[in-house]
């Protein structure tokens, strides 16, 4: 295989996380890798498929992988919710038979969440950051039970330079996110949320690094909100950083 | 009828034709039994387990029975017990000790009344499994089953040959019809903010006293 | 008790939800999980992911062919000397059961834990045919005194405390009651002793049915499981036709995961095996034995290969202890019988998308549940394919969720589907936004996406990204000119188009 890593920026990444794709794009070059973005990019459909709406999500799985089949090398997402999307539904929703499913089964093969690509394909922990700071960690729900990551982010974390990785209590406990879930019972959403927010601040550590957009989103509100001065950051900004 | 109904149901559900025997079960849902240790170990690993659900044990050599009788008369207050009539129970004259100790004997075929008021029940053990403290008591014309649930104190009296290693091989020894029912401690609820309280309404005491083997 | 729902209002229900109440059942479930990873640790993980995936295996296997099970277990209890009947329906099995009690003239009956005469209201059917029903478990025995339904599958009074229990046995039994378990204990002991020597009929449930032999396998720690089924001379029980297991053997599995799962026990205090009446007078038991068989809607969830998974539960309540939702909202939130996310996926299959479509969207689907059970139930994959029922219908169930959420997401899809739109969309956002935005936030939506912002801020919409990318390189800036001109063009025309419309309606 080439060493090409297809961005696949995720809509919630490309909405929100700009600094964040920046930094993916920095941290791949740093280990060699040749970036190319397949512009036709939009989202993968995963929103609707949880939802209940599996009609309505093959329209932009379609669209999804017109885009990326055609391209050569890893498909990277800083996402593991939507690698998974891709790597374990997109062969469903294109069985044997259909015009797309081999489009979809070659996908699954190359397609990985960030800290997986680094970890199991590269074989690298420790891409060159510098990040002197206590640092802790919430294991998102897809990257952890999803794709069975449960050390990888951590090691990649402990290969920084002068970061002091610090236990987070109920770190495997889901911060409530759970994508419409989050609007359709706020109340409930809150409390695990409020209930994350306050181990992150009992913790000690001065910054919160999570692997998942989604589970950033929920937690950086939720930190801001507290007036807590904890700063929440993507992985791939902590391995980006040489501070 | 309802039961051709539910069963025409669940087999349009599964998509199958009428009046299958099942195959057998796949061998993968099958896993190997524990292993034993050697018997001592096996023994005091019993015990061990049965005090850990606070049940209370001896070991009695030859000749001991009496005198361990005449402590749980005392120490448990006993005044009223019943007894299985196995040729075991008979042989080894539990009725004619505790009755010479003062205890009044009620037969195990008296009314359930007359059961629920007696304080100690004498059972033997058809089986009893290390891993987990647990005993195994058939039910039968001669071992009636309220002997080991109404009254408050519950005395198994345990040769060492019942030792099995595991759930599975008791099983394939007593499976068939007739009850039987797995003993581990005595009877137990958390249902109060999760506060273990001992003794509900089953036997508050469970003593397991292990006899010299025949 | 619990009452059958007509419809089940999860988020009205969690807005009830009294402030204490998660801190007592967090209590429980914290309790319940670390004296569950003592003894799973105890086995080694190697040995119970061995027994789960064997558990998985023997349940699959019943269920498959459930049929033939069915038909030879129904043979050896009747062998056994005791009777079977088969329920279509709560109504039917109430119905069998109160003619069986009929037929005994049957006063007063006391009745071990049972989550499938729950299902079916049968005490409520008793009730109103004159005869008194006693729970003896001592959980149901105290929120049948409360009048409540259970909060958790394996301890149904945990969302009270020892002081509510004590004014509850006050009020109700008439008796001086300390605030003390052990106390408690004892007067729940006392006053059922009396029930259970003085009961016509002991109605039960079955935690297994083994076909091999037509045994009905009862767990309990209390001795009360024993004493329904052994001091009456008629003892009846109702099990839904999922319990089933092929043979003994199954159980040397699937006892071993049970008690560990659900108290964090090796062995529960008593595991009855009966088959039948009792064999003889002198042995004591009950001279008549039935076995009310029920259906209720699970044929119907054989139907669906993926949701039929939902019968493999074994009824240990770990899923419960292990959700977050659970943990944070309690077992009456999901308003029936069967809570958490077992209740989230096997209420909706029951009771129908209409009455419980709420249920499958309870979930974040963080995955817990499936981690933890001990027969392996997918239970995320299972919530997802409910939603698609309640949502876009199945062959299963038509829709039951209003129209207008696929039509609403037939529009949104489309900018998904047309990547300039969507590009559009982004960039439009970043504008549309502006009078909300306070710094990086945007502290408060329109509805309906105002349910986000009632609990935390949203995030700015910033996406710029690509804009980044293409300026590195001559052919990506080239590109940037093109999207920009292609705007303008577009929002010139825009503009042309409601100029000119609205100087047709002035001229009009």
């Amino acid at each position: 295989m080439t060493k090409k890593v297809q961005l696949f920026i995720t809509c919630l990444g490309e909405n929100f996380f700009s600094p964040v794709l920046r930094d993916m794009v920095t941290v791949l070059e740093r280990l060699g890798l040749q970036c190319e973005m397949p512009e036709g990019q939009t989202c993968c459909g995963q929103p609707f498929y949880n939802s209940g709406l599996q009609s309505q999500t093959v329209g932009p799985a379609r669209q999804w992988l017109k885009v990326f089949a055609p391209t050569e090398g890893y498909i990277v997402a800083p996402s593991g919710s939507c690698a998974e999307f891709v790597r374990h539904r997109y062969p469903e929703l294109f069985p044997p038979g259909t015009p797309e499913h081999a489009a979809a089964e070659d996908i699954a093969g190359r397609t990985f969440e960030f800290s997986e690509f680094l970890t199991k394909v590269l074989g690298a922990t420790d891409v060159g950051a510098r990040f002197p700071h206590k640092v802790t960690y919430h294991a998102s729900c897809h990257i952890l039970r999803g794709l069975g990551l449960r050390e990888e982010p951590k090691r990649l974390l402990q290969a920084v330079r002068g970061l002091e990785l610090i236990p987070l209590p109920e770190e495997e406990t889901c911060c409530g996110f759970g994508g419409i879930f989050s609007v359709i019972y706020p109340e409930v959403s809150r409390a695990m949320m409020d209930a994350k927010v306050r181990h992150i601040m009992a913790s000690g550590a001065e910054v919160v690094v999570v692997g998942e957009p989604g589970c950033l989103m929920n937690i950086a509100g939720g930190l801001h909100k507290a007036g807590s001065p904890i700063r929440p950051m993507h992985l791939i900004q902590v391995l980006a950083a040489q501070e | 009828m309802s039961r051709d109904t539910i069963l025409a149901d669940v087999r349009t559900a599964l998509g199958r034709a009428a009046g299958a025997a099942p195959p057998p079960v796949p061998a993968a849902a099958r896993v190997p039994p524990r292993q034993p240790g050697d018997p001592a170990a096996e023994l005091a690993l019993l015990l061990a387990e049965i005090k850990k659900v606070a049940g209370k044990t001896q070991v009695l050599q030859e000749g001991e029975l009496a005198a361990a009788l005449a402590g749980l008369v005392q120490a448990e207050e006993i005044k009223k017990a019943t007894c299985w009539q196995t040729p075991e129970l008979q042989a080894l004259g539990v009725e004619r000790l505790l009755a010479d100790l003062g205890v009044e004997i009620v037969s195990p075929y008296a009314d359930k009344e007359a059961l629920a008021a007696c304080d100690l029940g004498v059972t033997g053990v058809d089986a009893a499994l290390p891993e987990t403290g647990t005993l195994l008591l058939r039910g039968g014309a001669d071992r009636p089953r309220p002997v080991s649930l109404l009254p408050r104190v519950h005395l198994a009296l345990l040769r060492p040959e019942a030792l099995r290693a595991d759930l599975g091989p008791a099983f394939a020894e007593v499976k068939g019809p007739g009850y039987f029912v797995c003993v581990t401690g005595p009877s137990r609820t958390a249902d109060i903010e999760l506060t273990v309280t001992i003794g509900v309404h089953g036997p508050q005491a469970l003593y397991v006293w292990v006899l010299p083997a025949r | 008790m619990s009452e059958i729902p007509t419809h089940i209002d999860f988020r009205a229900n969690v807005q009830a939800v009294r402030p204490e109440m998660p801190a007592s059942v967090q209590k429980a479930t914290a309790r319940f999980l670390g004296t569950r990873a003592n003894v799973v640790g105890e086995l080694g993980e190697a040995r119970w992911q061995q027994l789960r995936q064997a558990g998985h295996d023997i349940r699959l296997h019943t269920l498959e062919h459930l049929d033939g099970y069915l038909a030879l277990l129904e043979q050896r209890v009747t062998e056994a000397g005791g009777h079977v009947h088969w329920a279509r329906d709560a109504a039917e099995a109430n119905r069998i059961v109160l003619e069986i009690a009929a037929r005994h003239g049957v006063k007063r009956a006391v009745k071990a834990k049972s989550m499938a005469t729950e299902e079916i209201g049968l005490n409520h059917a008793l009730a109103e045919a004159g005869i008194s029903v006693l729970e003896t478990d001592l959980g149901e025995f105290i929120i049948q005194l409360a009048g409540v339904g259970p909060s958790h599958i394996i301890v149904p009074a945990v969302h009270l405390t020892k002081e509510g229990i004590a004014r509850l046995f006050t009020e109700k039994l008439g008796v001086d009651a300390p605030a003390d378990p052990f106390a408690l204990a004892a007067i729940a002991r006392r006053t059922l002793r009396q029930a259970f020597l003085e009961a016509d009929m002991g109605i039960s449930g079955a935690n297994f049915l083994v076909a091999e032999t037509g045994t009905l396998v009862i767990v309990s720690n209390e001795g009360n499981g024993r004493m329904c089924t052994t001091l009456p001379r008629l003892h009846v029980a109702v099990v839904g036709i999922d319990k089933v297991v092929p043979d003994m053997e199954s159980l040397n599995v699937l006892l071993k995961l049970l008690p560990r799962s659900a108290t964090g026990q090796k062995m529960s205090c008593y595991i009855s095996f009966i088959t039948g009446p009792r064999g003889s007078d002198g042995e004591g038991g009950p001279q008549e034995f039935h076995l009310v068989l029920l259906d209720n809607g699970r044929t119907r969830i054989l139907q669906d290969e993926i949701a039929r998974q939902t019968l493999l539960c074994i009824r240990c309540g770990v899923c419960l202890n292990v959700c977050p939702v659970y943990n944070h909202v309690g077992g009456h939130a999901y308003g029936f019988a069967y809570s958490g996310p077992i209740g989230a996926i096997l209420s909706p299959q029951l009771l129908g998308g209409k009455v419980a479509g709420d249920l499958p969207f309870a979930s974040s689907l963080c995955g817990a549940c499936a981690e933890y059970c001990p027969v392996k139930i997918p239970i995320p994959e299972i919530l997802i394919q409910l939603r698609r029922r309640v949502v876009e219908g199945d062959r299963v169930e038509g829709p039951s969720a209003p129209p207008v959420i696929r039509v609403a997401a037939g529009v949104g899809g489309l900018a998904f589907r047309l990547p300039w739109l969507y590009e559009f969309g982004t960039q439009v956002l970043k504008v549309a936004q502006a009078p909300l935005r306070r710094d990086g936030w945007l502290p408060a939506l329109p509805p309906p996406v105002n349910r986000w912002t009632l609990a935390r801020p949203f995030p700015a919409f910033a996406a710029d990204f690509r804009q980044w990318w293409r300026s590195r390189t001559p052919a990506g800036r080239r590109k940037m000119q093109q999207r920009r001109i292609g705007a303008v063009a577009l929002i010139a025309a825009a503009v042309g188009l409601l100029s000119w419309l609205l100087g047709r309606r002035g001229r009009q």
